[in-house]
């Protein structure tokens, strides 16, 4: 029998109320870190049991502890400081990380977390990076005289982090670059930093991308240097494969199949048709199955209801087919 | 040598005391104050804004855009036929704004931002700028909705805001600036561009600016210069190409020059502003140069916005004080 189908998520899930109020407390110095880290680890127990309880195949931590992908690493590096509130659009503000010095990790960053959320579960749990480009794009840089000698000292802390999770024994280290399509031109120099973060490395990589005009840089994001892509499909109706289809692509692929953007949870018939057309492209060993982004932006139940349509889909079209 | 700005500035201060136009919105999307509390705050957050450019030593400048969500809907809701759908990345920056959908053929319905104008008219001691997103960029930034075509959505937009750069000359404008960074993304389109500049500055007889950023203007500068406006804004900051190009910069034409970075808080010195100057000086003689920062402000924390337009202002003095 064929094996394959596994699925996984992206990364992020939403933070209980709890965790919510004790980080605006925390700011206001009214919790204290350890409190706030009990609670933290509290939610991400809960995450990992919800996974395991849908029958998930490679889980993740749900990011609890963490606030922004990019600031949650440049807040526990050394070499950053943070800005003053930066306008997102319409009234929703955030500060964004900016370089001040030599960036880099005086310790693991994310490694204690990432053992903590394994020690709780039998299944894998992916060690979850934010890429180097991305970390870049979503900085200012008030130290370093180029984007490139910038991009590739942030390439080589998120590489010392990559290795330590996988000496931990993470199978699975995933490097998200949603920034990596943003520039055409800058694709040789982010794909060259992600290159830094995954030489050497013993773990099956995963980078994700969530925008861009991919169709003008799809080539480049086939030969990324990881095992395998991640896209959001569901909310571009499939038409990502297409891409698939009609360039070469060695890779193994982590299909989005519920559109992380919309409240409304997709029919069980919906993401079967998804993981079909996902099939016509790609053989079952090489098709992970995963919502198209982090689901933190849903409320808990959105998410754990878009997860168990999507495993049941998943288990559905294994029976069908006939895979293991 | 006339020091100016591009058109946004952030609406955050983080002084103590200062009105918080970001409180103001959300307890008005709570239902706490009304419209018209809003509409104060703005409105002390503009004269604020205003007072801040001029305290910088600025002579042309703006209104800060304060009221506008983002420089595509601003203009959008207040043409007949658009409706505004989700939120869509700008460029390639890491902000946001929503997207309009023409969903009927597109008719004015009246001046759009002719009372912000005037407001800023009567609160400033130094002249004003009114800017415009330009036919092309708006409709390039727009879905095409009913429309089949992209040059139909740019030729229905150009009447609709050529009434609108007429009224705002009428309120007071001393330039009228159309905002234009797409061209930059699809030089191809040129000829449609051109024919909707054209268009959309007829019959204006205040001074009228065309702006690009975000990249330079290679491949299409010498029709670019050729344009029926007074004034040609470039960003040399994304483009350091234009220092080259601007070699063939037409003598009856004023260069809106930009120089500071409005996208990265690092603070360029006195020294390498004037040096920027005395470099462009060369082919464009001070005379005929609009000092201004690369972008739009409003991507910068305000402190750093403040900090910059600062040293804009002592750049072009040393650069004046070494000519003279």
């Amino acid at each position: 029998m064929t094996r394959g189908l596994l699925t996984t998520a992206v990364g992020s899930y939403p933070k209980p109320e709890y965790v919510l109020r004790a980080r605006a407390r925390v700011a206001r110095g009214e919790v204290s870190p350890k409190e706030m880290e009990e609670l933290e680890k509290r939610a991400t127990a809960h995450w990992i049991r919800i996974q395991e309880e849908l029958g998930m195949d490679i889980l993740v931590d749900g990011e609890m502890y963490r606030g922004d992908m990019v600031a949650y690493f440049a807040e526990n590096w050394e070499g950053f400081t943070t800005s003053g509130l930066v306008r997102s659009y319409g009234n929703r503000y955030y500060r964004k990380p900016v370089a001040v010095g030599p960036v880099g990790r005086s310790r693991p960053t994310t490694l204690e977390w990432w053992r903590y959320a394994q020690s709780l579960t039998p299944r894998p749990v992916k060690g979850m990076l934010t890429g180097p480009y991305t970390i870049v794009d979503w900085s200012f840089n008030e130290y370093y005289p180029t984007r490139e000698a910038f991009l590739m000292e942030v390439a080589r802390a998120v590489h010392d982090e990559a290795v330590d999770l996988a000496k931990a024994g993470a199978e699975y280290i995933q490097i998200d670059e949603p920034a990596i399509s943003t520039r055409p031109e800058e694709m040789e120099m982010a794909a060259r930093a992600l290159a830094v973060v995954t030489r050497g490395l013993e773990a099956f990589t995963i980078t994700h991308v969530c925008y861009g005009d991919f169709a003008a840089v799809f080539p480049q994001l086939a030969a990324l240097p990881v095992d395998m892509l991640d896209l959001e499909t569901a909310n571009s109706n499939y038409n990502l494969l297409d891409l698939i289809r009609q360039h070469s692509f060695g890779k193994c692929l982590s299909m989005g199949v519920v559109d992380v953007h919309h409240h409304e949870t997709e029919s069980v018939e919906q993401v079967k048709e998804g993981i079909r057309k996902g099939l016509e492209v790609l053989s079952p060993e090489r098709l992970y199955i995963d919502p198209d982004c982090g689901l933190k932006t849903r409320t808990e139940e959105e998410s754990v209801a878009k997860l168990r349509v999507m495993v049941a889909a998943v288990r559905e079209v294994k029976e069908e087919l006939g895979i293991e | 040598m006339i020091t100016t700005v591009v058109g946004s500035y952030p609406k955050l201060s983080p002084d103590a005391g200062a009105p918080s136009l970001r409180a103001a919105i959300s307890r008005h999307d709570a239902g706490r104050i009304t419209v018209e509390e809003l509409r104060r705050v703005e409105d002390d957050v503009t004269r604020e804004v205003i007072q801040e450019q001029i305290d910088a030593g600025i002579d042309l400048i703006t209104d800060g855009q304060i009221r506008r969500d983002d420089g595509q809907t601003y203009f959008a809701r207040g043409i007949k036929g658009f409706t505004i759908n989700g939120l869509i990345r700008y460029f390639d920056t890491n902000t946001y704004y929503r997207h309009p959908i023409p969903e009927r053929r597109l008719e004015w319905q009246g001046a759009i931002g002719v009372g912000d104008l005037e407001f800023a008219v009567a609160h400033s001691a130094r002249p004003v700028k009114g800017v415009i997103t330009g036919p092309y960029t708006l409709a390039r930034l727009s879905q095409m909705g009913c429309y089949r075509d992209l040059r139909s959505l740019v030729m229905d937009l150009v009447p609709i805001l050529n009434r609108e750069a007429l009224a705002l000359q009428q309120a007071g404008a001393e330039v009228v600036q159309f905002d234009e960074p797409a061209i930059l993304q699809h030089k191809d389109d040129f000829d449609l561009f051109a024919e909707a500049v054209e268009g959309v500055t007829r019959g204006v007889t205040a001074r009228t600016a065309v702006y690009t950023y975000f990249r330079d203007v290679s491949g299409i500068h010498s029709r670019l210069f050729q344009l029926p406006v007074d004034i040609i804004g470039l960003d040399f900051v994304a483009g350091p190409a234009n220092y080259d190009l601007v070699r063939d910069f037409p003598p009856d034409k004023m260069l809106g020059f930009g120089i500071v970075d409005a996208r990265n808080t690092c603070l360029e010195t006195v020294e390498e502003i004037a040096s920027a100057i005395g470099r462009v000086s060369r082919v464009v003689s001070p005379d005929r140069l609009h000092v201004n920062p690369s972008c739009g402000l409003d991507f910068l924390p305000r402190k750093s916005a403040r900090a910059k337009l600062a040293r804009l202002v002592d750049g072009v003095r040393r650069a004046q004080e070494v000519r003279s």
